[in-house]
């Protein structure tokens, strides 16, 4: 079944056709989530609303360009939502947290840390630092830099899934890696790892 | 080239700032000698390109998580699930404003209706005819005064 008879299939509600698209792509839309909130269950649960909103929007579908791409695009518009609207509740829990508990939160981590094998911390410690320093770059960044590494997209696909030239993209994920690398730098001189 | 290679002269910043397209073997041929040479004679440059090629090593352990193979039974529940959801999230949206409209509303004519109620207390006299009580010129003209003054 190529890409327009499936979209027709969904277009006609026919469940086999989304059953097929779902279990095509679902490991490309969960990984592209995934490289944005850092989570897998909070990427399936973004993998899930993506598929619902194509299966209530395929008729909007024109077909000017892939399946892929329009799951992409949503992918991406989805999960930077999540994380904007994250870091507006964490920015409210983290005040709750400064005048109750905290202190006593701090401890149970480090505590739960410390039965894991040293290898283990190590690993937590770098992807952590790791999410941290991609949470940080510009959205714009975020993305190029996710579709190249996590989904290891050519740059002329992210072009056409950011709706933009080829030369900015490749700006894009330059600048990506330079910041990435000063906020590595300047965690390796502070011996942060 | 030259100006690039001078290799003892060069600062660890400029190598530290092409590490990551060093290991992502996007540096030019005559900049990638530079590096390697550097690298060859500066520990601690040797040291960061460890770490970082660490930290990147994280994307390719953790790309392409394993997906619940109950994915799309967890999908389809959704499904069914959707328009209940969304009829009761349009109507919520719809009663929301509508009540805080009727309350808004309810409370301007409130206010209103008092406002049309409430008994003022009748407004003083004004201060000047006090002040014309105790006017001495008005009770005694001053060419009176002047006369029995003579």
């Amino acid at each position: 079944m190529d890409e327009s008879e499936l979209i027709k299939g969904i277009q006609q509600g026919d469940n086999k056709a989304f059953r097929l698209l779902v279990e095509t792509y679902q490991r490309m839309v969960v990984n592209t989530c995934f490289g944005i909130v850092h989570s897998t269950a909070d990427a399936e649960d973004l993998a899930q609303d993506v598929f619902l909103e194509i299966f209530r929007t395929a008729g909007n579908f024109r077909g000017d360009s892939k399946i892929s791409t329009w799951l992409y695009r949503i992918a991406t518009n989805r999960s930077l939502n999540f994380v904007r609207n994250k870091k507006r509740k964490g920015f409210f829990q983290s005040l709750e947290e400064t005048f109750t508990s905290g202190r006593n939160q701090n401890s149970e981590i480090s505590e739960n840390r410390g039965d894991q094998p040293d290898q283990n911390i190590t690993d937590q410690q770098r992807s952590d630092l790791l999410h941290r320093a991609i949470d940080q770059l510009p959205e714009k960044q975020r993305i190029a830099f996710t579709l190249n590494k996590y989904e290891e997209l050519p740059y002329q696909q992210i072009a056409e899934i950011m709706e933009i030239s080829l030369a900015s993209v490749e700006s894009l994920i330059h600048r990506a890696k330079k910041n990435l690398q000063e906020q590595l730098l300047d965690c390796y001189k502070k011996k942060c790892v | 080239m030259v100006s690039y290679i001078k290799s003892n002269k060069m600062k660890h910043e400029s190598i530290h700032n092409d590490l990551i397209f060093y290991i992502d073997n996007e540096l030019s041929v005559e900049k990638r000698i530079a590096v390697e040479k550097h690298l060859e004679e500066c520990a601690d440059c040797r040291s960061f390109l460890v770490f970082l090629q660490e930290g990147m090593q994280i994307i390719e352990k953790e790309k392409n998580p394993e997906v619940s193979p109950f994915f799309y039974t967890r999908l389809s529940a959704r499904l069914e699930e959707k328009p209940e959801y969304q009829a009761q999230s349009q109507w919520a949206r719809l009663a929301q404003p509508a009540f805080f409209s009727i309350i808004l509303l309810l409370g301007i004519y409130g206010g209103l209706r008092l406002g049309s109620n409430a008994s003022f207390p009748k407004a003083n006299p004004p201060a000047t005819s006090s002040v014309q009580l105790l006017n001495d010129f008005e009770a005694e003209p001053i060419e009176s005064f002047l006369l029995n003054e003579l």
